[in-house]
């Protein structure tokens, strides 16, 4: 480093005074440049459906009325929603398929990624084979999922039936459905957090574990104390992202049910989650301005779970990211 | 200080532990979980319809496969479909990185008014059904855009990605020493040069994988692209619900486009995997 | 993440309270303009394969200007999209196929579509109830003209009554199968007599039910629009007829158009089972062992039945609507309803031809060699005007559902039934 010569002034002027103009204007602006092209785009194809979306669910819109789509009920979709016992078995459903689907998956994708961390003879291909769920075409998959879930002549039935356990109509039972579809999603997305952990493992440095090692630490010890921990901002995000998805889920309660018109989630509605539903109602029924007042009620239902999500998450863990 | 001789566990070499047998039957286990299914799918399409529901089932291949496939080809745009697909998949995945590496490292490291706001509000934007909003879109892209039926109606929408940010985001908080930033900016270094120099050497790992991710997700879009585009211009998914036409579906012929539509997955796993899954090994930092 | 299916599933409509009264200025108003002879493409929206293609080939040569584009999409997806870009105001193709059980959910939207009426097309070709699902309530505008149709029959194992000692001949099955009692009955004996016991009468009560139904003078709705299915008696009695077959072992329990429902052809699952004409070619398709082991008689009742069948539909938003209209006219013509139905099987919903040789003389060696032709037509004369309405489908469904939970012991009928109601209530309230 040169010495300083310049005159003594101005070798004590203050930090930020030595810094260019321009270079402050970049560390002012750059940040709201760089996160504009999401927002832009958020704003135009996310927020515009949404605010719409929540104007319609303040009409009387239904297809089988004609001019329905001029009638301004207020919140009278709101509160018929409230009374609505199918809304609240659609939510049922949600919750419970959502804990049934998530929890397992996360603890699952944890371990699996911990092995594939290790030094594994064609450890690429292990790699790639977990992700070859989620490549799977959905049609393909349900088809096939419904297929092992047969009555009849379903795959698990006969493996059931080798143990003596009696043939389970799948679709039919509420909690049996409910399995079968947590099964599914996991089978499905398992490999895809597995890896987003794996992801996050690599920042890891290794010298933890060594220190660690020469300590005496076992195993499991360590993957205790050092992986959990530091990955705790993914874990966060898994379960945040995992959470949502979970309560958006449409897919595979639709095409569990295999029939012309699917959208009624089992012939009890036994696993017709929110989605479902609001499909039902909208482009089943025609019912456009309760469709809407039941998204957006799907919307805050979602909101309040992360959010609770989240404060259970910091007061568990008690550490900012 | 003077090194000591580590204690041989398992035999460590190159930062990282072995696997021991039990790992590897686990894993064994796994693959063969995952697998099954699209083993099963390939059976199916080598079969006719009326095999798919045999009890006990078939997990033999059958014969029937190119008649299948040709089928598959012959009623639906396939070829057209994988290559619409390629397209939109590959071009959501470059944006979607850029974006969100972008967006990223500004949520993780850089300092602005209302950036915690912004941040909720980021992932409060996941939490909006998609469901929310399908028909007001379809109108801005038929109304306004007349872009139905062309693929950027697909393309654009999904330009950005706030599970994207937020991922890159949680890795840079963990990944990328604010220090090293700090030493840049003595330095003299703009913020673009910091990105550029800086973070996306740092953020690759997860960059790939949330290519990756990003690529398979679009590739297996299959509501918003049926709504908007037709058969006459579909992508795979699009097709295979051609192929689920009719009273009475051929399944064997379905489960045929539905290996066609998983195989080129398969493919860019066998070309790039290696190099996006053994990226992911170099990620880590030596401070 | 799972934004594949964020990006599932519409719900509410939005924007259209604004774009409204700019849509009715993009419907196109005033009438379509007269054939012209540039080129013009003109696209059909299909939701299975019609056997339409080496008839636009036909088409070409006395109309070598138009080139014609066909999309199939599944069931589902198609009359969802339609739906979905009636409601946006665009993205219907020229001409939209609609199948019979959904024609009745568009009769609120008969404006969007063109009126076959004003372009010279004759209500009388086809069945009372034929015409009127696809017409306006008033009755004056008719948006769709009849491909086929299902029409309905029984079709049974011939070789597994006779097992069971019911009968040899159709004649002698048809004169135990008068009525619905007859056919509750008779399963009943059937499932005493059969010698293998995994042999159930019918395949799924929904159908049974709806066969029973669709023969009443009135059904789920009446004349004026409303929903009766809880204040009728002859959807009660139905629903009680199906509720006792199934209680009494009858019910095979499966859904059609599964895989399941596939085997169950393959595997004997199920004695007789209510047939529409398409579903010969499946069968035949399906369980090709059981070449000439089925008959066909005249399904139980006095009302003769149907189940499928299709019309096209012109929506107004189309560009090309003259072209549309005829290629429509052309395609539902008695010339090409008799070709498709030798190539494909598909019957003719034109009954001008149910009296021509072709259709009369038409029997089927694999069903026993059963005069199929007769039976199917007088199905569809004997098939009187039910008032219909907007949900009708998805009532249908509704009670559907509800047989299957009986079906699947989920629920007890008293449960199912008011169930059923209340999810009534819920679709139409």
């Amino acid at each position: 480093m040169l010495t300083d010569t310049r005159p003594a002034r101005q070798r004590t002027i203050p930090r930020y005074q030595r810094v260019p103009r321009w270079h402050r204007m970049d560390m002012k602006v750059s940040p709201y440049l760089y996160i504009a092209p999401f927002f832009v785009l958020f704003g135009v194809f996310g927020l515009f459906p949404l605010l719409y979306t929540g104007y319609v669910s303040l009409l009387g819109w239904r297809t089988d009325t004609a001019g329905s789509e001029h009638t301004f009920v207020g919140l009278a979709n709101y509160g018929k929603l409230l009374h609505d016992q199918f809304f609240w078995n659609a939510l049922k459903n949600t919750l419970a398929i959502g804990v049934i689907s998530t929890g397992p998956q996360l603890l699952l994708a944890l371990g699996l990624a911990h092995l594939l961390n290790y030094k594994l003879r064609g450890r690429t291909l292990f790699r790639m084979s977990v992700l070859v769920p989620n490549v799977t075409s959905v049609a393909a998959v349900t088809v096939i999922f419904v297929q092992l879930f047969g009555r009849d002549y379903g795959l698990i039935n006969y493996v059931l039936g080798l143990f003596g356990v009696k043939h389970l109509d799948w679709q039919a039972g509420t909690w049996s459905s409910w399995i079968a579809i947590s099964v599914i999603v996991t089978w499905r997305w398992t490999g895809y957090n597995a890896l987003i952990y794996l992801a996050g493992m690599q920042a890891i440095p290794f010298e933890l574990y060594e220190s660690a090692a020469l300590d005496g630490a076992s195993r499991w010890r360590q993957f205790r104390s050092i992986t959990i921990p530091m990955l705790r901002p993914t874990i966060l995000f898994t379960v945040i992202v995992s959470t949502i998805g979970a309560l958006q889920l449409f897919g595979e309660p639709l095409l569990f049910n295999q029939s012309q018109t699917p959208e009624t989630g089992g012939s009890q509605h036994q696993f017709q989650v929110m989605a479902v539903y609001t499909y039902e109602m909208f482009l089943g029924n025609g019912k456009f301005g309760y469709g809407a007042a039941i998204s957006w009620a799907m919307f805050l239902v979602i909101v309040v779970i992360v959010a609770i999500n989240l404060t259970l998450a910091r007061r568990l863990r008690g550490v900012e990211e | 200080m003077t090194v000591v001789e580590p204690v041989r566990r398992r035999g460590r070499r190159d930062g990282q532990l072995s696997a021991g047998k039990g790992t590897y039957a686990l894993l064994g286990a796994v693959v063969l979980i995952s697998l099954f299914p699209l083993y099963w799918t390939f059976v199916a399409a080598s079969r006719t319809n009326s095999d798919i529901d045999r009890v006990p089932p078939s997990l033999i291949p059958g014969g029937n496969l190119f008649a299948n496939l040709g089928k598959a080809f012959h009623e639906t745009e396939m070829r057209l479909a994988l290559i619409n697909s390629f397209l939109v998949a590959s071009t959501i995945t470059i944006s979607v990185v850029l974006t969100s590496t972008l967006a990223g490292f500004a949520f993780a490291k850089l300092r602005f008014r209302g950036r915690n706001l912004l941040l909720a509000g980021l992932v409060a934007t996941m939490m909006v059904p998609t469901q929310l909003g399908i028909i007001p879109l379809y109108i801005m892209m038929s109304q306004w855009l007349h872009w139905n039926d062309h693929i950027q109606a697909l393309i654009v929408p999904a330009a950005a990605s706030a599970f994207g940010v937020f991922f890159i985001r949680q890795y840079l908080v963990t990944a990328l020493p604010t220090e090293l930033l700090e030493a840049a900016r003595v330095d003299g270094c703009s913020t673009l040069r910091i990105y550029w120099n800086i973070v996306l050497p740092v953020a690759r790992p997860a960059a790939a994988v949330l290519g990756m991710l990003t690529f398979m997700t679009a590739w297996n879009d299959f509501y918003w692209p049926r709504v908007v585009l037709t058969p006459q211009n579909p992508t795979v998914q699009v097709a295979l619900s051609t192929l689920a036409g009719g009273y009475l579906v051929d399944y064997s012929v379905l489960l045929a486009g539905a290996l066609i539509a998983t195989l080129p997955m398969l493919v860019v796993f066998v070309v790039m995997g290696r190099q996006i899954l053994d990226g992911i090994m170099q990620g880590a930092i030596k401070a | 993440m799972r934004t594949a299916f964020r990006r599932a599933a519409a719900v509410v409509g939005a924007g259209l309270v604004l774009a409204g009264p700019a849509l009715a200025g993009c419907g196109k108003s005033g009438s379509p303009s007269s054939g012209s002879t540039g080129p013009v493409t003109l696209t059909v929206n299909l939701y299975g394969d019609f056997g339409y293609k080496p008839l636009y080939e036909k088409y070409r040569q006395t109309h070598p200007n138009v080139t014609i584009k066909e999309n199939v999409t599944d069931f589902d997806t198609h009359h969802k999209n339609l739906q979905q870009h009636l409601v946006a105001g665009a993205g219907t193709a020229d001409l939209e196929a609609i199948e019979n059980g959904q024609v009745a959910g568009y009769q609120s939207q008969a404006a969007k579509f063109e009126n076959f009426l004003d372009s010279g097309v004759e209500k009388s070709r086809w069945t009372d109830q034929k015409v009127r699902a696809a017409s306006s309530p008033d009755g004056k505008v008719l948006f769709g003209v009849g491909t086929d149709i299902g029409g309905l029959a029984l079709c049974y194992r011939s070789d597994l009554l006779k097992a069971a000692g019911l009968g040899d001949t159709p004649e002698a099955v048809g004169a135990k199968l008068k009525s619905w009692d007859d056919f509750v009955n008779l399963g009943h004996e059937f499932r005493a007599k059969t010698p293998d016991k995994n042999v159930k009468w019918y395949d799924a009560a929904s159908n049974v039910f709806n066969a029973i139904v669709a023969q009443a003078d009135k059904g789920l709705y009446d004349e004026s629009g409303k929903v009766i299915v809880e204040t009728n008696p002859a959807v009660k009695a139905a629903w009680d007829q199906t509720i006792k077959s199934i209680q009494d072992g009858e019910s095979a329990g499966l859904a059609a158009f599964t895989p399941q429902w596939n085997t169950g052809f393959q595997k004997g699952g199920f004695a007789t089972i209510t047939c529409p004409s398409w579903m010969m070619a499946y069968i035949k398709d399906q369980a090709k062992e059981t070449a000439g082991k089925w008959n066909i008689v005249t399904i139980p009742g006095t009302g003769g039945g149907n189940w499928g069948g299709s019309y096209l539909t012109v929506p107004k938003q189309g560009r090309n609507r003259a072209a549309a209209i005829e290629l429509a006219k052309w395609l539902t013509a008695p010339e090409q309803q008799a070709e498709l139905f030798k190539s494909k099987g598909n019957f003719p919903s034109d009954q001008n031809l149910w009296k021509t040789a072709d259709i009369t003389n038409y029997k089927d060696d694999f069903f026993g060699g059963a005069p199929v032709g007769k039976i199917f037509s007088e199905s569809m004369l004997n098939l009187h005007y039910q008032p219909l309405g907007a949900h009708a489908g998805e009532i249908g469904n509704v009670i559907g559902n509800a047989l299957v939970s009986v079906e699947q012991g989920k629920a007890t009928p008293d449960d199912a039934w008011k169930k059923a109601l209340a999810d009534v209530k819920n679709l139409t309230g």
